[in-house]
């Protein structure tokens, strides 16, 4: 109270404390008007107004800003008042503007200032498990997925439920085609319901297919992988053997479908597979055919020359596929 | 676009098509298999003419890096789409603007305000597939307007639009073509009155007619074509004419060999 003195020794003698039922009137024109740092006062409608008008002396104005700093009703009151002065025009232009400019979510939770948060944020899908799955396209949204439990699955099922001996080599025999199958599933106007609309987007071409590709190696392999490892090996190689020919298989797909179109592309490679381990065992002599296909993968998978070549086969067909890009950038066709 | 030629295989769908379009909302108007959704496709950078010039934004679309950016700015209708069964409007809407490139952070409002603009606020979140087939369409509509597109290209949006809700979409289509090119392909004469304002007349891979809709109601009074309002009858009209000059050009091929 006495700094409000201190600080202003010519103040407006209205604004001295000399009102000691003040309290009682918080909004009066009192010319009487306490002290703006007593509990109870609160600033009347002139005070308000030359302040608004600006003919209220300097160290008034402060005594009243730091009123208006914790009291709400005050401050509503002075600002009405200045919106009616010749700055309310502008006040309300500057307004406008910065509303116009703010984007549009920071507008919405505006009608109550609740401090729980505004519904629209909790509505809207979490954004990086959605961008997640966005960009796992609609393979590991169909039946792919389900195809690639199937097998995981079903192949702990018949050696242990079953006590089939040969799930290890019938898995090592099946893994590399269920990642070729998931990228055909991934893109393309066949496969993608929404193909028509990406391919008008700037995502569509390699990029999208890479990404893609990417989402269902990353579910396939260590799901088949760890399948391989829970069932019985019966003579058949290790369980994290096809993971190269699974990779190779599917960039090679992916680079041939730049010359012959997906569907044929992993066709061939798919079916190239297929026939290379199932037709010697099927034609091999002798023994059981789970024995035969044992043997037949682990020549095909087997050893470091066989591991070495598919890695070379992976990278020449990675190197095949960005030669061939520009095959996923062409417009379709009419 | 200058001298656009399309071909369906053996079928010519386009042929020497030359159109210039700035802002407003300019009607694809013609008859079943003229090659509107062919022009629209390749307008879309979804198709590649056969020949031909596309320039859109006034970049080259044949440019892979032009592309991508031109990509950025566009909204397409396709006549038919697909989505995901699982998602709800609120998450296909957000997929596309995803699959535009938009910033992540725009994203949610952006969404909300293409689905309020296509009146499916409350039903935002409901899965696409238990809309009714007008509703998926405007589904569609609102993704395509997600990123608030420099060019918008809709082929048939009022198909399956019962009439209240073409009446709304025709004001739609008016807000939208004061600030951006709209391109609309429609069978139907009346979305052209209401909500056009140029009317592009497609007949057999060729344009026919060019002009306002008010334009071409007056030709139809004039020419006397057939139909039950001025536009159809402008419509008729154009289309003979067209016919005519057609048939005496090949008369004239067939003499002059």
């Amino acid at each position: 109270m006495t700094d409000w003195h201190a600080t202003d020794p010519h103040a407006d003698d209205r604004l001295h404390p000399t009102d000691p039922h003040a309290g009682d009137r918080p909004h009066s024109t009192d010319p009487h008007t306490p002290d703006p740092h007593a509990p109870d006062w609160h600033a009347p409608d002139d005070l308000a107004f030359r302040y608004a008008d600006g003919s209220l002396p300097e160290a008034d104005a402060w005594s009243l800003e730091k009123h208006l700093e914790h009291c709400t009703p005050c401050a509503s009151r002075v600002s009405r008042a200045v919106r009616e002065t010749a700055a309310g025009a502008v006040l309300a232009e500057v307004r406008q503007s910065v509303l116009r400019a703010a984007p549009k979510s920071a507008r919405k939770p505006a009608p109550a200032p609740a401090p729980a948060p505004s519904p629209t944020p909790a509505r809207a899908p979490a954004p990086r498990l959605a961008r997640v799955l966005w960009a796992a396209g609609p393979a590991l949204r169909g039946a792919w997925l389900s195809a690639v439990l199937i097998v995981a699955v079903g192949a702990v099922v018949l050696a242990y439920g079953a006590g089939y001996t040969g799930a290890r080599p019938l898995l090592l025999a099946v893994a590399p085609v269920v990642p070729v199958i998931g990228v055909a599933l991934s893109y393309g106007a066949y496969a993608d319901p929404l193909h028509e609309i990406t391919a008008s987007t700037p995502s569509a071409g390699l990029r999208l297919v890479l990404v893609r590709a990417a989402a269902v190696l990353v579910v396939s392999l260590p799901l088949l992988t760890l399948a391989g490892v829970l069932v019985p090996s019966s003579g058949a190689p290790g369980a994290a053997a096809w993971l190269l020919p699974g990779l190779a298989l599917t960039l090679a797909s992916l680079a041939l479908a730049g010359y012959v179109g997906c569907p044929a592309a992993t066709a061939v490679t798919g079916g190239g597979w297929l026939c290379a381990v199932l037709a010697p065992a099927l034609a091999a002599p002798g023994g059981r055919l789970t024995a035969r296909l044992a043997d037949q993968l682990a020549t095909v998978l087997d050893g470091a020359p066989a591991q070495g070549a598919w890695a070379a086969a992976a990278v020449l067909s990675a190197v095949a596929l960005a030669v061939r890009r520009p095959a996923y950038d062409h417009l379709g066709r009419p | 676009m200058a001298g656009l030629r399309v071909r369906h295989r053996r079928t010519v769908a386009l042929d020497s098509v030359d159109l210039d379009l700035g802002p407003g909302v300019h009607g694809l108007l013609g008859p079943n298999g003229a090659g509107k959704t062919s022009l629209i496709r390749v307008l879309a950078t979804v198709a590649a003419p056969t020949g031909g010039r596309v320039e859109l934004l006034g970049d080259d679309v044949r440019d892979r890096r032009h592309r991508s950016a031109v990509r950025r700015r566009l909204g397409y209708l396709p006549q038919e789409f697909g989505y995901y069964p699982g998602f709800t409007v609120r998450e296909f809407v957000a997929y596309v603007a995803w699959l535009k490139e938009m910033p992540a952070a725009q994203v949610p409002a952006a969404v909300e305000r293409a689905v309020e603009r296509v009146g499916l606020a409350e039903r935002v979140d409901a899965k696409v597939k238990t809309l009714s087939g007008g509703m998926v369409r405007r589904v569609g509509i609102a993704q395509a307007i997600v990123n608030e597109p420099d060019v918008l290209l809709l082929d048939e949006p009022t198909a399956g639009l019962d009439p209240e809700q073409r009446v709304e979409f025709r004001a739609l289509l008016r807000e939208l073509g004061t600030a951006t090119t709209v391109v609309v392909s429609t069978h139907l004469v009346e979305d052209v009155a209401a909500a056009c304002t140029e009317v592009t007349l497609v007949e057999a891979g060729r344009i026919a007619y060019r002009g306002t809709p008010p334009a071409l109601a007056e030709l139809g009074e004039s020419a006397g074509g057939a139909g039950d309002n001025p536009i159809e009858r402008g419509y008729t009209a154009a289309l003979r004419t067209h016919r005519a000059a057609a048939l005496e050009e090949a008369a004239l091929e067939e003499v002059a060999r």
